[in-house]
């Protein structure tokens, strides 16, 4: 039997992994058990876990959990990388050395199997979310989170809980159009790398987005969230195969239905 | 060898070229003489870049073909306005029934294009251009997992060599 090339790159996004969806957590450990080994690459964008108050909660036997299970993908050879998202935003330089991941700037322009690719997790793209944005603008900044981290762990959890709270209410009144990405700031972003594919996640509203305009065709992946746990399951990943070739595949590893044309 | 492509807009002429792109020619002669093409529609429209047919019944039916044919891009043919190239996925070789008309000259998709093949040109519409023009200005919308979709149908009655 031929042997499969190994695959280039994984991208994954949207886990959102907690105690309550078991279901999903055990997706995910198959994933990295399985499709994840036979890639050389395995590119984390943002929002694994539902929530991260800070690197000292590695301890909780859930995390623990997952960063094993990361670990052990690493130390079968297959490089790690790490975006921040809005949720795990608190990642940090313990759980990369736990893990062996490389946590990357957000955006991150990759150059992978000779392709010029534009990797994010899709937060910062919100723009039209104004209230997101000053939030974000506030969290991200490494004073902040110093701040944030000096706290004990159980005061940060208790922030978090109430702020989640916070944002499912906020939810309900957002329309569609506030929490999908804004076309002008995906397209500064392409045309302020120069690259023709981007990947990212967030909106929860996988995709592929053509856009043909002077001659350029950009290719915009947008990444599924995974739930298992729900009467809906879903969840997925992209593939990047040894011809250069990406795919998006569900949580089953099928592939989504194929576009046909230019 | 040309084809003559009746739609609900008026009708146009292909003039083929068989010589430069002959598994090409020989795969769509098959499907025009089955009468395949007979109740498919221009499915996905874009304006000011190509619009694209003949796979879907009305109701975004697809409908099931028969082999892929080999990718024949790399025939010095260009990806001009009017002429005709073989739609396909990422998969170089999946050219089957769908075909689309370029409305402006499309030269990133000649070879060897953005993924090292390109897009396959076979043929021009000669006479007609009135019509192609018509179709690409139709409103579209998007449905389902479907984007650029004529909102209204853009139906292929008829599909015959003359």
């Amino acid at each position: 039997m031929e042997a499969q090339p190994r695959t280039v790159a994984l991208f994954i996004s949207d886990l959102h992994l907690q105690e309550a969806m078991p279901r999903t957590l055990q997706a995910f450990l198959a994933f990295l058990r399985g499709p994840a080994r036979q890639a050389q690459q395995l590119y984390v964008l943002g929002d694994l876990f539902e929530y991260w108050a800070g690197d000292d909660d590695m301890a909780a036997p859930f995390n623990t959990r997952i960063v094993q299970a990361l670990r052990a993908v690493s130390d079968a050879g297959v490089a790690l990388y790490w975006i921040a998202g809005n949720r795990d935003f608190l990642i940090g330089p313990a759980f990369a050395a736990a893990t062996g991941a490389v946590l990357l700037p957000d955006p991150y322009v990759a150059d992978i199997g000779g392709q010029s690719m534009i990797l994010a997790h899709g937060d910062a793209q919100c723009t039209d979310d104004a209230g997101y944005m000053a939030f974000r603008s506030e969290v991200r900044q490494p004073a902040w989170q110093a701040a944030f981290l000096a706290r004990s762990l159980a005061e940060r959890k208790a922030i978090i809980a109430s702020m989640r709270q916070g944002s499912r209410e906020a939810q309900r009144s957002k329309s569609n159009q506030i929490m999908d990405v804004n076309g002008a700031a995906i397209t500064a972003l392409f045309d302020s790398t120069g690259a023709g594919v981007m990947i990212h996640g967030h909106t929860h509203r996988p995709a592929l987005h053509v856009t043909h305009s002077s001659d350029i065709e950009r290719r915009r992946y947008v990444l599924p969230d995974w739930d298992l746990d729900s009467e809906a399951p879903h969840g997925g990943w992209i593939v990047l195969d040894a011809k250069g070739v990406l795919h998006r595949l569900d949580h089953n590893a099928v592939e989504f239905e194929v576009s046909t044309g230019p | 060898m040309a084809v003559i492509i009746t739609t609900n807009y008026g009708k146009f002429t292909i003039e083929l070229y068989a010589d430069k792109a002959p598994k090409t020619v020989e795969n769509f002669l098959s499907y025009v003489n089955s009468g395949f093409y007979t109740n498919t529609i221009f499915h996905r429209v874009i304006d000011g870049f190509m619009i694209q047919g003949g796979g879907f019944e009305p109701g975004m039916k697809q409908k099931a073909t028969k082999d892929n044919v080999e990718n024949e891009a790399k025939n010095g043919l260009k990806n001009e306005p009017y002429t005709l190239a073989m739609a396909r996925t990422s998969d170089p070789h999946s050219a089957s029934s769908q075909f689309f008309v370029n409305v402006k000259s499309n030269s990133f998709l000649d070879y060897p294009g953005q993924d090292g093949w390109g897009y396959c040109v076979f043929g021009k519409v000669t006479e007609g251009m009135e019509v192609v023009d018509k179709i690409r200005a139709v409103k579209t919308s998007r449905t389902g997992m479907h984007a650029d979709v004529p909102a209204e149908d853009v139906v292929i009655e008829k599909a015959e060599v003359v």
